[in-house]
């Protein structure tokens, strides 16, 4: 793979600089984000406290998302029980009313837990942009550190301000450790 | 003496001091009960109890929070632990002020009358539970439990700040251990005792849950408009963030949940089953009346505040919170007015100028006794060995 | 007063001196290692167990419920005592994962991924039950909403349907939780993996995931999320549960304590179940770093407190049942104790409310093998609870002349035994490809994962079992 990493200047995808721990990590994020570029991103093995106040991270939209999707889940069940038990085939059970609310209450309660449970598992995964098989990234051997002991900073050669000397001075100032060009 | 940096002073201040004019809004509020105590009795009980309760049932719930905390070696809540400690502390006092149940008891307990005893197979069967004396020995007995463990733990932290000595964090942490579990038990049969026997033939196995449900969601609606009132008047602004609050406000969204759970099991196994010698104490409380009530504790106690909260970024809010603490409190009022009222007015539920006067002189007593304490200690546990952790939390 | 109380600091999470590639190497070993031969040998006895159920099964299906030991009265016997005690045990897992979570209890890192694995293969193991204990299995699609030429409708209001709700919901949200919590840790593997089929399973699995943080960013709320609804979830199925006993009006069953009651043994049952595996697996795996003896301390403090719960919930039971004044609940508990089921009664009392309270001793909860006995105790205990309140409610009913006394057949009792052969084999599986601890989440709870730990320190490698070394640096 190291092969790859040859000379196809034009096909740069970014530079990914390695940082020797978290501390180091948020400090340089801070310096990348103040310096004004926007299609960076930090890579590490987890999540790290702080790491979202240097990055400037908007709060995540999930949580509509979520509850889009339980809201689904509660109307849907209620509308399918009262429908069923109180218009399409009424019948009289233990003397209680055809549209029994109390007794809807725990199947209403699943499926808002089952619908919101899904809004938040796949529509995290799309916020993500997962399933995404292939990545320049991996064409990196030190990139494999990063879901063991590594934290890595990546700027993207899309960025508006990416100029391949000044990040890789920027990165070197902020105290990176190892600096590489990512190709596709 | 400290060995955390903090930044605010460790006492109230001098001009933070409501002590008086709350003990003085008590002894007005209770005067002018006592007046009613003449005019019409039987309601002058009824209100006295349910106002007795609801802060009983907000000490109780601070005790419990207390031993928690040391059992599960909390750090976050040691900044705001001196709250409930002191709370807790007025269990003591609170016994004192049973003694007007006690003295009502024949008005308030139906199985008191021995001539209604005398004609009831099923009260006849209750006698050994049921009767005056054993009744009185009981609350001896809870008022003895809850008395020791809670001045155990106030003491024990207050002794902390001056020696400095981290040992006695074992001492409270054993003491509650064994605590939680004995309070678990005295709080449900004190819970039957003051409230489910009200109506002796009614009995629901849940009953102490409930009440300990709705217990401890008014304590943390207390909690939080408590710490809002010192630092409206300046007091631990810094100390106690932004992060304490929503640790506060998601245990007041959680236990929204737990109660509804809880007086939803109890309504719905009720509901279903349909045993007339069940559904009866249900019926009461949803005619005449009492249906508003009903629906206002849906609404108030669980459908305002999980919407509301449910937001993350809600439960950290002071506009938000304060309010929905105080609908909490309000409606844990009418909660108990609704248990407790159907059995002197079964025909129509009013609110009696009694409930109000019991309300305020109780709670006048409650808080003037609780700030009395509250400015004779540091208002932080200031040697807490995990008050470090606390004091740097942030969001 | 002259108490002398020692001060007893929190002990670190992980024990011995390691940083953030040791853990990794010391979780990714197993999955990545050769099978040892001895894992072939647990493998094959489970399989064998495994078919025993399924030929079981299959002869239950020929022949019709039949085989089993019901009677009338007792038309609910042991499959309905499995359904609910391996329910129950599925419930530390979630638990673990949600509740703790939310409270902050970091140690659980060390357990959750274990336990979240037990969670879903003993819900297969109940789900089992259910499925064939309604006779005509051809017909079990009419559980589930579909339109059919009958133009009929589930029953929305009986118990029984919410139980497929619930359940059918817990096994799919407990995956989903499940394996959100995985997908770092398959990257984790296919990292670390050297061979090419290795590389591209994990691969596959791990869903292309580069630890970039904006992606950690939704995922913590995700996981949040769904810790927030497993929650309330976890609760709701063992009350669903309850549900189907206590709306009816056996005497025995019909008591509103049962919710909360079903939930504690629930917990009771799936935290001893944890422990069980537990002490087993760290011992094999030799994780015993990470799955430590204060965290073993811990679960047992929990199982000891839902053990009393439960005990809180007997003496509240039996209390009502005399004050209640209602002549077929007092029978039902006096037939209880002294009764054709009296044997099962005191058992359920010894494992479920004398075991728990040795747990007050320190010594005892921090010792491994008193601990695995408890744990063994506890579920024997929870069995018999499920056994008293099905089985010993049902045969001795209103009417003296129709009592029976129900005993199991060969099939019900190896029908049983052959699920622990279902569990264990999807257990060994999971124990053998998966990182059995959650490896991001072990990492993150390490003092060193803290940005602030460096600004006193300096270095790497300093001061590791520190926990009151982080200052504050107010921002």
């Amino acid at each position: 793979m190291e092969s790859q990493q040859s000379t196809h200047s034009d096909s740069l995808h970014g530079i990914l600089a390695e940082f020797r721990n978290p501390k180091e990590l948020v400090d340089a994020a801070r310096k990348v984000e103040q310096s004004g570029y926007k299609k960076y991103d930090a890579y590490t093995p987890f999540p790290i406290h702080g790491l979202e106040k240097a990055m400037n991270l908007k709060d995540s939209p999930l949580g509509w998302i979520v509850f889009l999707h339980g809201l689904i889940g509660a109307g849907g069940a209620l509308l399918l029980m009262i429908w069923t038990m109180g218009y399409d085939y009424p019948m009289n059970i233990s003397g209680k009313p055809y549209i029994d609310i109390p007794s809807f209450i725990p199947v209403t309660f699943e499926l808002t837990i089952l619908l919101s449970a899904f809004g938040a598992t796949f529509g995290m995964l799309y916020l993500n942009g997962l399933p995404k098989f292939h990545n320049p990234l991996f064409n990196s051997d030190r990139f494999d550190k990063v879901t063991d002991d590594g934290f890595f900073i990546g700027i993207e050669s899309d960025d508006a301000l990416f100029e391949r000397e000044k990040v890789k001075d920027l990165l070197e100032e902020a105290g990176a450790s190892h600096i590489e060009e990512i190709h596709d | 003496m400290s060995q955390v940096d903090i930044k605010d002073r460790l006492t109230l201040p001098d001009q933070v001091n409501p002590t008086r004019g709350l003990i003085a809004t008590g002894v007005v509020g209770l005067i002018a009960s006592a007046i009613g105590y003449f005019l019409n009795h039987d309601q002058f009980f009824f209100s006295y109890l349910t106002s007795w309760v609801f802060y009983m049932s907000i000490a109780l719930a601070a005790l419990f929070f207390v031993m928690l905390q040391h059992v599960t070696r909390s750090s976050w809540s040691v900044v705001v632990r001196r709250i409930p400690e002191t709370l807790s502390y007025n269990i003591l006092p609170w016994a004192i002020f049973l003694i007007p149940v006690l003295f009502g008891m024949h008005t308030l307990y139906h199985w008191t009358h021995h001539s209604a005893v005398a004609h009831d197979p099923v009260l006849q069967g209750k006698t050994p539970w049921l009767n005056s004396t054993f009744f009185v020995v009981r609350q001896f007995i809870y008022f003895g439990i809850w008395g020791f463990l809670s001045y155990r733990l106030h003491k024990n932290s207050v002794k902390m700040d001056e020696t400095g000595d981290w040992g006695l964090q074992t001492l409270l942490r054993r003491t509650s251990g064994p605590g939680i579990f004995i309070y678990a038990i005295t709080v449900g049969f004190a819970s039957i005792d003051w409230l489910m026997t009200l109506d002796p033939h009614w009995y629901s196995t849940i009953f102490a849950v409930y009440f300990f449900s709705m217990s401890i969601q008014a304590f943390f609606a207390v909690m939080i408009l408590m710490v809002f009132y010192l630092q409206s008047k300046g007091v631990l602004q810094q100390t106690i963030n932004r992060s304490h609050i929503y640790d506060l406000g998601i245990l007041l969204f959680g236990f929204s949940i737990f109660y509804a759970y809880i007086a939803f099991c109890q309504y719905l196994l009720i509901y279903y089953a349909n045993l007339p010698e069940e559904t009866v104490w249900f019926h009461h409380r949803l005619e005449h009346g009492y249906q508003g009530i009903a629906l206002a504790l849906l609404i108030g106690r669980f459908l305002i505040p999980f919407l509301v909260l449910l937001p993350k970024k809600m439960k950290s809010i002071k506009n938000v919170v304060i309010p929905i603490s105080i609908l909490i409190l309000a409606v844990h009022f009418f909660e108990l007015s609704w248990l407790v009222m159907p059995l002197l007015k079964e025909h129509g539920y009013s609110i009696n100028w009694m409930d109000v006067t019991t309300f305020l002189g109780l709670g006048g007593i409650f808080f003037g006794l609780f700030f009395n304490k509250f400015r004779k200690h540091k208002i932080i546990p200031e040697n807490d060995p995990l008050l470090e952790q606390s004091v740097n939390k942030h969001l | 007063m002259s108490t002398t109380y020692e001060y007893v600091p929190k002990p670190a999470l992980v024990k011995g001196d390691h940083d953030f590639g040791d853990i990794t190497d010391m979780i990714c070993e197993t999955p990545l290692q050769k099978t040892p031969p001895l894992w072939y040998v647990a493998f094959g006895a489970a399989n064998i167990l495994l078919l025993v159920m399924l030929a079981l099964i299959g002869y239950l299906f020929w022949e019709g419920t039949g085989v089993w030991g019901l009677n009338v009265p007792a038309g609910w016997g042991w499959a309905i005592v499995n359904f609910v005690w391996w329910v129950g045990i599925g419930h530390a897992g979630t638990l673990i994962s949600a509740i703790l979570f939310l409270f902050r209890q970091d140690w659980r890192t060390a357990i959750n991924r274990f336990a979240e694995a037990m969670t879903i293969f003993a819900v297969m193991c109940a789900g089992v039950f259910p499925a064939i204990h309604v006779g005509r299995i051809w017909f079990i699609y009419w559980v589930f909403p579909i339109p059919n030429q009958m133009a009929m409708w589930p029953n929305f209001t009986s118990p029984l349907l919410w139980d497929v709700f619930a359940v059918s919901t817990y096994f799919t949200v407990s995956v989903l939780f499940w394996y959100v919590g995985l997908i770092p840790d398959f990257a984790t593997l296919r990292d670390k993996a050297t061979s090419k089929l290795q590389k591209i399973t994990y691969g596959i699995f791990s869903l292309g995931w580069t630890g970039s943080f904006r992606d950690w960013w939704n995922y913590e709320k995700a996981y949040m999320i769904l810790a927030g609804l497993a929650t309330p979830l976890v609760l709701s199925v063992h009350t669903v549960v309850s549900f189907d006993f206590s709306v009816s009006l056996i005497p025995g069953w019909h008591s509103t304590i049962f919710p909360p009651y079903f939930v504690a043994g629930a917990i009771y049952s799936g935290f001893a179940m944890v422990l069980s595996l537990m002490i087993i697996a760290r011992k094999i795996y030799g994780l015993e770093d990470i799955m430590n003896v204060d965290i073993m301390e811990k679960m047992n403090i929990v199982m000891m407190a839902t053990g009393l719960l439960v005990a809180f919930a007997y003496l509240m039971e039996g209390w009502t049942a005399w004050y209640s004044g209602y002549i077929y609940e007092q029978a039902i508990f006096k037939l209880y104790v002294v009764g054709p089921y009296d044997w099962g009664f005191w058992i359920l009392m010894f494992c479920n409310v004398v075991t728990p309270n040795f747990l007050w001793s320190k010594t005892v909860r921090r010792n491994v093998t008193l601990t695995f006995i408890i744990s063994i105790l506890v579920n024997i205990g929870m069995w018999f609870e499920r056994f008293m309140i099905a089985v010993a409610s049902l045969s001795t009913d209103f009417l003296p002349s129709s009592w029976d006394y129900y005993s199991p057949t060969w099939v019900d009792i190896w029908t049983y035994i052959g699920t622990f052969g279902l569990f264990f084999t999807f257990f060994l599986l999971f124990l053998r490809f998966f990182p059995m601890i959650a490896i991001a989440e072990v990492k993150a709870v390490m003092p060193q994962a803290d940005p602030h730990y460096y600004e006193e320190n300096g270095s790497n490698d300093h001061g590791k079992s520190g926990d009151n070394e982080l200052k504050s640096n107010n921002d």
